[in-house]
């Protein structure tokens, strides 16, 4: 919005063209969603209260959790509402790709503010079933998936419904340009071609994945949020890369135009979840709620498919992978030893806690992990 | 030693985050995550004279 705004003013000023940088709007979007969710969030938490949306507490959890039984919940709204504000001012509202994310972060959070909704207000402890819970991620995630299949490879949605009537003209069997592939880490000759079906079925799961896995990680107070917000700045380095032609050749990247502006939309990620971090630290004020995890995980998952760094992602979020694998494998042994456990307690977090960490100890022990994979991940720029 | 006293005493020993802790106000974690946030966000302003020039 304010782009557009310092466009027309570039034509009499000249100073007002610094906003045309990416960088700097990225910038400025990160404080503008600090700000607003650091003067928004007290305001946020109060009416939570008020409305006494607290959060319920496991009864098979660490005795430590009891504490923060009613803990307003469902504060996620407060980094939407931050994102959404700051993205809407400073990225171009003419980019296809941000829209696309929008939708899918804000699909998502609907999905959650619904579950939380019923849990917390309706007092209906199962909130949203399962079934309709999996049924409305997969119906948005595979929409994304179908729309980004052919997005990624199209310059613009006029090239983009061009390459989708040729793939149906070919009977489902024309390949997508390379520019689609799976990208491999490390390696600068290998990258594998997904495919139509291969794309949709390899972004279904990395977006309804991430979203459950974020999910799962947010138990304790500041663990699901601060990894986020490193992993999505990380996101936005690898979208500022492969949406400037010139870095992307450099570093042996496919050049997506458009993919750059995402860098304002991660960085107005990482300053909306900053800000709620504030409120969250342990001991927290604010829970996030399934609308948050739900949302943020889905974005993203949807700007590692836009960026084609669904392996690096899974490699920076690991510590959301290894609190996912740690259920999975919980619930197969449960159920095929006939009650025994691998862990002390599943997600993995608990397993910890119960082991005698404190809190903040595997807070930030894992936040330091996820610093440590990040960078990792980064230097897949570069090595290769 | 009353509370109040000991409070004064605390805050008079300076340091921001001694205050913060010495007013029960916030507890050690929330303190020290806090001023991280606030020294990231100036690294990012220190980062940004990068470009703006």
């Amino acid at each position: 919005m304010l782009l557009d705004l310092a466009q027309w003013l570039s034509q009499d000023y000249r100073a007002f063209s610094v906003f045309n940088y990416i960088t700097l709007r990225a910038v400025l979007a990160c404080l503008t969603a600090l700000a607003i969710s650091l003067l928004t969030g007290p305001l946020v938490i109060r009416q939570l209260t008020a409305y006494k949306i607290g959060q319920s507490v496991r009864d098979d959890g660490p005795k430590s959790h009891l504490t923060k039984a009613g803990t307003p919940t469902m504060g996620g709204a407060l980094v939407l509402i931050s994102m959404l504000i700051a993205t809407l001012l400073w990225s171009d509202l003419g980019n296809r790709f941000v829209w696309a994310v929008l939708v899918v972060t804000f699909g998502f959070g609907a999905i959650g503010w619904v579950d939380d909704y019923r849990k917390v207000v309706h007092r209906n402890p199962k909130g949203l079933s399962a079934r309709s819970k999996f049924f409305w991620q997969s119906l948005i995630g595979l929409a994304a998936a179908v729309y980004l299949a052919f997005a990624v490879p199209a310059p613009s949605n006029a090239k983009l419904i061009e390459l989708f009537m040729q793939w149906v003209q070919s009977g489902l069997q024309m390949d997508l340009p390379n520019k689609a592939d799976l990208i491999v880490p490390f390696f600068k000759n290998i990258a594998y071609p997904l495919g139509v079906f291969g794309f949709i079925t390899l972004s279904f799961f990395v977006i309804v994945g991430t979203s459950n896995a974020v999910n799962l990680t947010d138990g304790l107070d500041g663990l699901a949020i601060m990894p986020t917000v490193m992993v999505g700045s990380a996101l936005g380095i690898f979208a500022y890369v492969v949406g400037n032609s010139l870095y992307a050749k450099y570093l042996l990247f496919p050049y997506i135009p458009g993919a750059g502006e995402l860098t304002v939309f991660c960085a107005a990620l990482a300053g909306a979840g900053l800000g709620f971090l504030w409120f969250n630290a342990y001991p927290a004020e604010v829970f996030m709620g399934d609308v948050g995890a739900l949302s943020i995980g889905a974005a993203l998952g949807t700007v590692a498919i836009i960026t084609r760094q669904e392996i690096v992602l899974f490699i920076m979020g690991g510590v959301f992978v290894a609190e996912t694998l740690s259920v999975m494998l919980q619930v197969m042994y449960f159920k095929a030893t006939g009650g025994k456990r691998i862990f002390r307690m599943a997600p993995l977090h608990h397993h910890y806690e119960l082991g005698g960490w404190k809190e903040s100890q595997v807070v930030i022990r894992f936040w330091i992990i996820t610093m440590m994979l990040v960078l990792f991940g980064l230097s897949t720029l570069k090595l290769r | 030693m009353s509370a109040m006293r000991k409070n004064r005493m605390m805050e008079g020993m300076g340091a921001t985050y001694i205050r913060a802790l010495g007013a029960n106000v916030m507890a050690t974690p929330i303190s020290s995550i806090r001023f991280w946030i606030i020294t990231m966000m100036l690294v990012l302003f220190g980062l940004s004279t990068l470009k703006l020039r």
